[in-house]
C-alpha cells in the first residue's frame, strides 16, 4: 500500500519516536521556563497596572501593546538574528524562553490587572481600616481572591503558550516541532508524523485545557 | 464532560479513517487521460531559487524547471503554455503530489534511495554538488576548518547526508541546525549562529554577497528529478521519455546554459544514476 499513511511509514516513525521524545521533552522544559517568567511578569506588570505610578503604567502600556500586537515569529527571529549584530548573543533555549515569556507575559499582565481590579473595593477598605499596609492588603486580601478569578484565563494563556512554543522551529530550536519538521523533510513521511506531533501536543495541552474548564465551572459556582 | 471525549475520540477517528482512504487509491493510465481531459498540467515549482524556478516581479515564473515544465506539456498536450505552475516549498511539494493538486513538482528536487520509496522519480536533469559558503571574516578557507563549528543546512534537503560521511573522513566533529527556508540560512549566516551556508552549488551562487566566500570544497553530486505521486508510471514514463530525448537531442545542455547553470556531465551522472534505483529497491526489500 503506498501513500503517505502507508504501514511502512508508520513503522518508520516509530522507529525514530526516541527522537520526537527528546524534542517533546525540549518543548515541556521551554514551554515550563517560558511560562515561570510569564507569570512573573503577569503578576508584577498587573500588580503595577493597578497601582499609581503613571509613568510606570505608560511604559507597561508601551510593553504591553507592541508585545500582543507583532507576530511572535518577528520577536523571536528578531532575538535569533539581530540581536547577535548589536553583540548580544543568547543560545537558541534562552530565545525561546525569552521570547515566549515576554509574549505570554504581555497578556498575562492584562488577566491579573482586570482579576485585582475584580475584587471589590470594600475589601481593600476593609483591609485598610485594619492597620494593613499596601503589601500586606495585596498579598493577604486581593491576591488570593484575585488568583480566583484570574486563573482559568491564565491556565488558557498556559495552553497558548505551549503551542506557540511551535515558532521555534523557524529558528532550529530543537523543540517537538522542529524535530516534526526536520525529519519529515528528510524523509518525505509526512502523515504519520504530524498526525503524532498532533497527539504529542495534545497529550499536555488537554489536560491543561480540561484543568482551565473545571476551574471556570468553580468559579462560576463562586467556590 | 464525558460526552464531550467521546466525542473528541469519534471525531479523531473520523478523521484519522479520511486521511487513510486516499492512500488505497491506485491509478494507471487514467491520470495521463486526467490531465488531457484538464487540458493544463499542474506543476509544483521554486519561486526562490534563480536559475532553477523563481517568480519574476511581473508574476512570471523561471528558470530551467520552469523550461522543463513546458518541455513536458508540450509533449503531453502539445502545447508549452498549457501549464499552470505553483510555488512549493520544502514542506508543501510532498502532500500536493499526493492529494492531486499537482500532477509533478520539478523543483530541486533531489533523487534519493528512500525519497524513491515516497515518490516516483524522473531519471535527473541536473546535477549539482554541494558546496560551503562561509563569511570572510571567519578566515575558513576548507571544511577542516569547520571542526566544532555549526553549519546551517535547508530543512528537507539532502545536503547533512553529503557532509556527515566527510566529516567522519576527515576526523572532525560537525554541528547541524536545518532552517526552512535558503534566506533563514543565510540570515543565521550573518547572525554568526552558524559558521557555514551550505546546500547545492548552484542555489549557493545566489546567495554570495562582499561579506561571504564560496569553498572551492565539493561535495557528493546532488541529482534533480521530477516528482510523481506513487504508482502514476504513466506520467512518469512520459517525464523519463522527455529527459531522455532532451538529453539526445542537445536541448538540455542548451536550457541549462540559458539559465546561467553550469553544464552538466552526462557521463558521471549515469556512472551513478542507476545506484539510485537499486538501493531504493533494495531498501523496499528490507
Amino acid at each position: 500500500m503506498n501513500g503517505p499513511f502507508s504501514i511502512r511509514n508508520w513503522r518508520a516513525w516509530f522507529a525514530a519516536a526516541p527522537l520526537f521524545l527528546k524534542g517533546y521533552g525540549q518543548t515541556l522544559l521551554i514551554s515550563l521556563w517560558g511560562l515561570i517568567f510569564a507569570l512573573l511578569i503577569g503578576v508584577f506588570a498587573g500588580i503595577a497596572l493597578t497601582g499609581k505610578n503613571k509613568p510606570v503604567k505608560a511604559l507597561l502600556r508601551g510593553y504591553m501593546s507592541f508585545f500582543q500586537n507583532t507576530p511572535l515569529m518577528i520577536q523571536i527571529f528578531i532575538y535569533y538574528n539581530v540581536l547577535p549584530k548589536a553583540g548580544i548573543r543568547i543560545g537558541v533555549f534562552a530565545v525561546g524562553v525569552l521570547g515566549l515569556a515576554l509574549y505570554t507575559g504581555a497578556y498575562a499582565a492584562d488577566i491579573v490587572a482586570s482579576a485585582i481590579r475584580a475584587v471589590p473595593l470594600g475589601q481593600r477598605e476593609a483591609a485598610e481600616s485594619q492597620g494593613l499596609g499596601y503589601a500586606q492588603t495585596l498579598w493577604h486580601v486581593i491576591l488570593p481572591q484575585a488568583v480566583n478569578v484570574g486563573l482559568p484565563a491564565l491556565t488558557n494563556q498556559a495552553v497558548n503558550l505551549i503551542k506557540n512554543s511551535s515558532v521555534m522551529a523557524v529558528i532550529a530550536g530543537g523543540e517537538l516541532m522542529y524535530v516534526a519538521d526536520s525529519w519529515s523533510g528528510t524523509n518525505l513521511i509526512y502523515g504519520p508524523t504530524f498526525v503524532m506531533t498532533g497527539v504529542l501536543y495534545l497529550t499536555i495541552c488537554l489536560p491543561i485545557s480540561m484543568f482551565a474548564r473545571s476551574l471556570e465551572k468553580r468559579s462560576v459556582r463562586g467556590v | 464532560m464525558r460526552n464531550n471525549r467521546r466525542m473528541l475520540i469519534c471525531l479523531l477517528a473520523a478523521a484519522l479513517l479520511l486521511l487513510a482512504a486516499p492512500s488505497l487509491a491506485s491509478e494507471t493510465d487514467a491520470a495521463l487521460d486526467a490531465i488531457r481531459t484538464r487540458g493544463k498540467l499542474l506543476v509544483g515549482v521554486k519561486a526562490d531559487v534563480p536559475g532553477f524556478g523563481a517568480q519574476e516581479l511581473g508574476g512570471e515564473f523561471a528558470g530551467l524547471e520552469i523550461d522543463l515544465a513546458k518541455a513536458l506539456a508540450e509533449k503531453i498536450l502539445g502545447d508549452p503554455n498549457a501549464v499552470v505552475f505553483t510555488a512549493v516549498t520544502a514542506k508543501t511539494r510532498g502532500p500536493l503530489l499526493d492529494t492531486g493538486e499537482l500532477d509533478v513538482v520539478i523543483a530541486t528536487f533531489t533523487i534519493m534511495p528512500d525519497r524513491l520509496l515516497q515518490y516516483e522519480f524522473s531519471r535527473p536533469y541536473f546535477v549539482d554538488a554541494v558546496g560551503l559558503l562561509v563569511k570572510k571574516a571567519d578566515g575558513i578557507s576548507t571544511y577542516a576548518d569547520l571542526a566544532d563549528k555549526t553549519v546551517g543546512v535547508a530543512q528537507s534537503s539532502s545536503t547533512r547526508a553529503a557532509l556527515e560521511p566527510a566529516a567522519e573522513a576527515l576526523g572532525i566533529k560537525v554541528e547541524f541546525l536545518e532552517f526552512p527556508t535558503y534566506p533563514d540560512i543565510k540570515a543565521a549566516l550573518d547572525s554568526g549562529r552558524v559558521q557555514c551556508f551550505s546546500v547545492d552549488k548552484a542555489i549557493l551562487t545566489g546567495y554570495i554577497d562582499d561579506t561571504v566566500v564560496l569553498l572551492p570544497d565539493s561535495f557528493s553530486a546532488q541529482p534533480y528529478g521530477m516528482s510523481i505521486k506513487k504508482g502514476n508510471t504513466a506520467l512518469l514514463a512520459a517525464a523519463d521519455e522527455l529527459v531522455a530525448e532532451l538529453r539526445a537531442n542537445g536541448k538540455l545542455d542548451e536550457m541549462v546554459a540559458a539559465n546561467a547553470l553550469p553544464s552538466v556531465n552526462w557521463d558521471e551522472v549515469d556512472s551513478y544514476g542507476e545506484s539510485l534505483w537499486a538501493a531504493a529497491a533494495e531498501l523496499a526489500a528490507q
